[in-house]
């Protein structure tokens, strides 16, 4: 399969989580993404930072003016040169929610099982686009677009291939 | 390019303030589908209908099964299947201490509806089956716990949606109409059917670091696994909340939308903002038909 041109993610990686203002409906305090507590017998919330910064992401307020970002095709320059044991890590943090792993007591179904991968024999740069934006082979998946969304960088990819390839 | 086809623009008639010509904003919206404003509209959806349609007797066999349990829409939760005594029962107690604090004058069961308003609680059943709905006095359509926070502050009792207090008094509220369908009309032309079309749309749109809408999985993805997380149909759901939560504490249905939102990694509104709102009509719709059922708990 022929792909495009290679896009950096840089930008997107040191974009500042609000890079407008939030909406003023979101859980947003000083910048920081804010999750509510609980307290017994009271009758206001009390909010706490949450584990995460999630400012950089479309919301689903009316008044977020945001774009999604577009897919984007990514060309994997050869080799591979991915460390198999790291990605195996990243998958078990990532990708193990939808897709069953070897090894895991809790299968997910909503992806793909990856019991056997290296069977399929698909080339590497397929993988690596599929992770880094599978919007391009299905509009309308629901696997997260891990390069698009500046989630994952290209080294993560390529280690993550790399294991992917090495399930036998 | 197929992608154009999902390129939809973020229509403007949502927001408040109609401007002319607003820039192209690109998003994306899961695959839509049919609902029916009507809990059995499941059987096109899932299907799973059949097996928690009857909260008085649903399948034992079913409910011990960890593997088929989901199918029951989590219903053995409820009661009457669930005889536990829980943390929402104590929050019912709490409600009822409040609403006592809050009503001693019937002013506060006037607000929120009740014709005639009044101190006798008589009159308290149904209230919950009919929200949310249109106020007059707040020009807008709200959730019960939204008018819970209004009324209370009209007394200068602070009483934030979301909040322990206020989930109380709405599970009290809600306990006065236990067994009554849940009723909304959001056939008829109006701000109620405006609301659930918003709400319908909303729970398509992508969002987040993992462009998830709620559909992504409570739609396309019910029956699957998320690793020990079984997703269920979201007929019905709005029928038991506020809920406690085993881990979590007492959760209004808004609380639900931001724990969902933040488990997906999407920055989460507050509770009683309007897309909130607009979903929570859209999810009540959703469990028309279907009996209000409090005190209930969850696990996860
Ligand atoms: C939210 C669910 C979800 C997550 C999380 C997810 N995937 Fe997927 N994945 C899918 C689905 C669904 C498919 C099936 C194809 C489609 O619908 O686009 C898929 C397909 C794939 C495929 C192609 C299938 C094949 O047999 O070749 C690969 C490779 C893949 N995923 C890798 C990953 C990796 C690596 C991660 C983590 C970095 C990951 N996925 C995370 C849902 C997910
Ligand atoms: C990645 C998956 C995922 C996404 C996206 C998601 N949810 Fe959920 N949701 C779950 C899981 C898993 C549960 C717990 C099991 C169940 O009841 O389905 C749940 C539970 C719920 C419940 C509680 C149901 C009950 O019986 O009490 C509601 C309400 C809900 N979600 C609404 C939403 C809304 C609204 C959105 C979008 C803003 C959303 N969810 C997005 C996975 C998701």
């Amino acid at each position: 399969m022929r792909l495009g041109s290679f896009f950096i993610l840089s930008i997107f990686l040191a974009a500042p989580a609000w890079s407008v203002d939030p909406p003023s409906d979101a859980s947003v305090r000083g910048g920081k993404t804010m999750e509510p507590k609980i307290i017994v017998n009271s009758g206001r919330l009390e909010w706490v930072p949450h584990k995460r910064e999630l400012g950089a992401w479309p919301t689903l307020s009316y008044q977020d003016r945001r774009a999604t970002p577009e897919p984007q095709r990514a060309a994997m320059t050869a080799p591979t040169n991915g460390d198999a044991a790291r990605g195996k890590s990243l998958a078990w943090t990532w990708c193990i929610a939808c897709h069953t792993l070897p090894g895991d007591e809790w299968p997910g179904t909503v992806g793909s099982p990856m019991w056997h991968y290296k069977q399929y024999n698909h080339a590497d740069a397929l993988v690596y686009q599929q992770i880094f934006d599978p919007r391009v082979f299905n509009p309308h998946t629901v696997m997260p677009a891990y390069g698009t969304f500046g989630l994952l960088a290209d080294q993560d990819i390529r280690d993550l291939v790399a294991y992917l390839q090495s399930i036998e | 390019m197929t992608i154009s086809r999902i390129a939809l623009i973020f229509l403007l008639s949502f927001s408040t303030v109609a401007v002319a010509a607003q820039p192209f904003v690109y998003r994306e919206f899961d695959l839509f589908e049919q609902y029916e404003p009507y809990v059995s509209g499941d059987l096109k959806l899932s299907g799973s209908y059949e097996y928690w349609k009857d909260p008085a007797n649903l399948d034992y066999r079913i409910a011990g099964n960890p593997d088929e349990n989901w199918k029951l829409n989590w219903k053995f939760m409820d009661p009457p299947f669930n005889q536990a005594v829980h943390g929402g029962h104590f929050a019912l107690d709490r409600g009822e201490d409040l609403f006592g604090q809050l009503n001693i004058k019937g002013r506060f069961a006037t607000c929120l509806g009740v014709k005639g308003g009044g101190k006798s609680t008589s009159k308290l059943a149904g209230l919950r089956a009919g929200y949310p709905r249109w106020r007059d006095d707040l020009k807008r359509v709200a959730g019960l716990e939204e008018v819970i926070e209004h009324c209370a502050n009209k007394q200068g009792r602070v009483l934030q949606s979301g909040s322990y207090d206020n989930s109380a008094v709405s599970i009290y509220l809600a306990s006065f109409s236990n067994g009554m369908p849940i009723a909304i009309d959001v056939a008829r032309a109006g701000p109620m059917k405006e609301s659930f079309e918003r709400g319908r749309k909303l729970f398509h749109l992508k969002a987040g670091a993992f462009n998830f809408a709620c559909s992504s999985c409570h739609s396309h993805n019910i029956g699957r696994r998320l690793r020990g997380n079984i997703i269920t149909t979201p007929y019905g759901d709005a029928a038991h909340y506020p809920v406690y939560k085993t881990q979590y504490m007492l959760q209004s249905l808004h609380l639900r939308f931001v724990e969902c939102n933040l488990d997906t990694r999407t920055q989460s509104l507050l509770p009683g903002s309007r897309p909130y709102t607009d979903l929570e009509v859209f999810m009540t719709a959703l469990s028309n038909g279907y009996p209000v059922t409090v005190p209930a708990e969850r696990d996860w």
